[in-house]
């Protein structure tokens, strides 16, 4: 089984190579053709026609598109991504510091999203034939219809400011301080010891991740109830009532583990776009993660962190589909007899 | 009650599930700290490096200014105590103070002053104040405390820049020893607090400089979130997340007045809103010209948009700067933009046709300001095509002279100085200017160089008025600040806006 996953991590790494100069030729030509100036943007509003001529000769905006092109990749494949024309910083270390927090919101959204999902699912199935069938039908509709910026604001409304129990600003409670040694919040408050920056960060963590989970998640659940009345047809589920289990033990043991394959896929899908979700979501939440910063750069028309950014978004959304289609290796013996 | 019972039982709930945690603040605490939602968050932590006036209040925290300005804007000396312009602005001599320590405890001397705004300049390194300060030829050191900045032109507006946009005293040895990159991320200045914790795009922990040589800070600890969206700045404010907060929706302002335990403002300015004009296309006509800024109601505008606070200009100046023409009104009257039209061939039924461009969502209200005044454009004869364009787009296009024939713009002027208003406005050699003539521009560009500051206003009042009596320029209103705050959380009112964490206080 190790082989066979190791083979489609390989498989896939070839191909991600290519999808990300694809990826990156693309994202650089559009955002060269935008009608925004870099060079003018880079200097002072003070600046004279005159000097911004010749910062866009130093910035090689004059040349040709491929050449520009053939300057940034080589520069990239060395690890420099350009400077952010509003920070004045690399644009690589803007993305690393920001990407953990962007990480543990993601993450913390797709383990919810899951979990909604999977019981959702569930439930939805348990209840078919019955009256409340229809109810919760139009129910998981109306959730499917909501989008994440709107369940954000939502649940900033209900429970930030009515009722006042969360908090819906940073990542941690401005008493507190944000102790640094991986980037990853949660897992250095853990380091040094301090739960109760452990339990800030948890707690800001909640709405922003539930406003993410809750928008994604019903898509899972849907998927899920149809791939366990396709499943439900099946022989061995009969087989399985014969043999005196009950409707439970079916359901838990026999038919999750078919139905979930088909439910894998489209959760890989979803926590792809789940990733790049989280960028009108932080802005909403403050979160300081890569969405927020993304949002800066489109502001100020700061192509380099815009196209350093676009490139993290790609390779996440590309190493969460090979995950998945590991994990789907894993649970489907059948895939692995080729 | 229902409600209230409700809410208790979820609390209890919430509490056993370990989930909760009151955000209610202690008498102690609220004395020691105060937490502020702003708007964004600065570039970078070398204040000489990117011209952003959002930033400036932070900077203001941190660094000092060689001269600064009060609360009405006047220049007062700072970590300057004494200082002399040359009659012909070529120079400017310099007395520092002698009792200013870094937060690193380095002493500050006129080695930092030279270091600032020459040399640094000159290594290359990439800062905004290399343009603001490309005038300065050499800086001459007399003593640790005396010097003389030579300028290779005349500079009358020295002083002023010396109080404005990035020009904040760096520490020359600790940045050549430490380098650029370590002062960015350990930022050591002379100001009334220390950066203390600076999260990206996060939150910015001020802590009090004990050791500061000016009046200390009267709240220990500031911390500055930073909430990028106004309706979660409004709901941190709601919520008692923040303590203080700025640039809201107007709406929310005047929600917020009916409130107990808070006090919301609309302040006026030193930021004008106007309309800058072509001298060409089919502005070319005076007539044109003048009928559009005879046809627009901006009292009207000021009441729909910003609660009646916003005051309606006359010229590209705010009231109480010195380049500001009290006696002077330039009135709304439709019937006479109406004969004006008439007398070059256009009125309702055969209106002239030019192109209106406006940011939607830079400033507040601009695109609702934007499609008003097509509307009140539409009833006198003149037909507008409202385009939207990004404001980083703006700066493109001025500077190839492809705006329309007119943009809505607004024009921040911490300093108040008419120089940074008209001049920069109508300056044809700068990209700000959408006009380009002789008569107007002829005249900003001799300002430039009259060195005696009464001699300079008085030009500057002159050309102001001749210019709106051209056609030249149209100044709609001054803008406003919008605040809310807790009400025992006071604070120093700037006519130019800025927000000073030095001067909060708990009452």
């Amino acid at each position: 089984m190790l082989v066979t996953v190791a083979q489609l991590v390989a498989r896939r790494l070839l191909a991600a190579v290519l999808i990300l100069f694809v990826v990156s030729a693309l994202l650089f030509c559009v955002l060269r053709k935008l009608p925004v100036d870099p060079a003018a943007m880079s200097l002072p509003t003070t600046a004279t026609i005159a000097e911004v001529e010749a910062k866009r000769h130093e910035m090689g905006l004059d040349r040709p598109l491929p050449e520009q092109y053939a300057i940034w990749l080589t520069d990239a494949l060395h690890g420099d991504f350009g400077r952010s024309i509003q920070f004045g910083r690399d644009a690589g270390s803007l993305v690393a510091a920001t990407l953990p927090a962007t990480i543990e919101l993601a993450g913390a959204a797709m383990v919810l999203a899951a979990i909604l999902g999977l019981g959702g699912g569930l439930l939805l199935f348990h209840l078919r034939g019955t009256f409340v069938e229809a109810v919760a039908d139009l129910a998981s509709i109306l959730l499917l219809s909501i989008p994440e910026f709107l369940w954000g604001l939502i649940l900033l409304f209900v429970f930030g400011v009515v009722l006042q129990v969360l908090p819906f600003t940073g990542a941690v409670s401005p008493n507190l301080p944000q102790p640094h040694v991986t980037g990853f919040l949660l897992l250095d408050a853990l380091w040094v010891g301090r739960l109760d920056v452990f339990a800030s960060a948890l707690r800001h963590l909640i709405l922003p991740a539930f406003a993410l989970g809750l928008a994604f998640s019903p898509a899972i659940m849907r998927v899920l109830r149809s791939s366990l009345f396709d499943v439900y047809h099946e022989d061995y589920i009969q087989q399985a009532r014969l043999r005196g289990l009950s409707e439970r033990q079916i359901l838990l043991r026999h038919a999750l583990k078919n139905a979930a394959l088909p439910t894998l896929t489209l959760a890989g899908v979803q926590f792809g776009i789940l990733f790049s979700g989280t960028l009108l979501v932080e802005l909403i939440y403050s979160y300081p993660g890569m969405g927020n910063l993304m949002v800066d750069a489109v502001r100020n028309a700061d192509l380099p962190l815009i196209q350093a950014i676009g490139l993290t978004y790609c390779v996440a959304v590309l190493l969460i589909n090979t995950v998945v289609d590991s994990l789907y290796l894993v649970l489907n013996p059948k895939l692995r007899v080729r | 009650m229902g409600s209230t019972l409700k809410r208790r039982a979820f609390l209890q709930m919430a509490a056993a599930a370990g989930v909760t945690a009151p955000f209610v603040r202690t008498a102690a605490a609220a004395g020691d700290t105060a937490t502020i939602g702003w708007p964004n968050d600065v570039p970078s932590w070398d204040p000489n490096q990117r011209f952003t006036p959002d930033a400036q209040p932070i900077f203001k925290a941190v660094y000092d200014q060689p001269l600064d300005q009060d609360a009405q804007l006047k220049l007062i000396p700072h970590l300057i105590k004494k200082w002399e312009l040359a009659p012909d602005a070529t120079s400017m001599a310099v007395e520092l103070r002698d009792d200013v320590t870094f937060h690193n405890g380095d002493k500050m001397n006129a080695e930092d002053f030279r270091y600032t705004f020459l040399e640094r300049i000159k290594s290359g390194v990439k800062l905004d104040t290399a343009n603001s300060w490309k005038k300065v030829e050499d800086i001459v050191i007399e003593s640790p405390t005396k010097a003389t900045m030579k300028f290779n032109a005349p500079n009358p507006t020295a002083p002023q820049w010396m109080a404005f946009l990035g020009s904040y005293m760096v520490p020359k040895k600790y940045i050549e020893s430490g380098g650029l990159e370590n002062f960015q991320k350990k930022p050591v200045g002379t100001g009334p607090y220390k950066l203390a914790e600076y999260e990206l795009n996060s939150r910015i922990v001020l802590e009090r400089n004990d050791q500061y040589w000016g009046p200390k800070a009267k709240v220990a600890r500031v911390t500055i979130q930073i909430i990028k969206d106004p309706s979660a700045r409004v709901a941190a404010i709601q919520s008692g997340q923040a303590d203080f907060t700025l640039n809201v929706p107007v709406r929310e302002v005047q929600r917020f007045q009916s409130q107990s335990g808070f006090a919301a403002e609309l302040n006026p300015i030193t930021r004008v809103i106007l309309l800058q004009v072509r001298a060409d296309l089919n502005f070319a006509d005076e007539n044109v010209r003048l009928a559009a800024h005879h046809a627009i109601d901006k009292a009207a505008l000021s009441k729909a948009f910003y609660g009646g606070a916003a005051v309606p200009l006359s010229v590209v100046a705010t009231p109480g700067s010195p380049g500001y023409l009290p006696d002077f009104t330039f009135k709304f009257d439709p019937d006479l933009a109406k004969a004006l039209l008439k007398k070059s061939g256009h009125g309702p039924d055969n209106p002239v046709k030019i192109g209106l461009a406006a940011t939607n969502g830079q400033f507040p209200s601009d695109y609702d300001i934007a499609r008003a005044i097509v509307q009140m454009w539409k009833k006198v004869g003149i037909d507008a095509d409202l385009q939207v364009i990004e404001y980083a787009k703006y700066f493109e296009l001025n500077r190839a002279s492809k705006l329309p024939e007119a943009t809505l713009y607004s024009w921040d002027n911490a300093t108040g100085d008419p120089e940074i208003f008209s001049g920069y406005l109508l300056n044809p050699k700068l990209p700000f200017s959408a006009w380009k003539d002789e008569a107007v521009g002829g005249r900003i560009l001799k300002l430039f160089n009259v060195a005696d500051y009464n001699a300079r206003v008085a030009g500057y009042r002159e050309v102001e008025r001749f210019a709106v009596e051209q056609g030249a320029t149209i100044p709609l209103l001054q803008s406003v600040l919008t605040v809310v705050r807790k009400r025992n959380l006071q604070y120093t009112k700037y006519g130019n806006g800025w927000v000073l964490p030095q001067t909060l206080q708990w009452s």
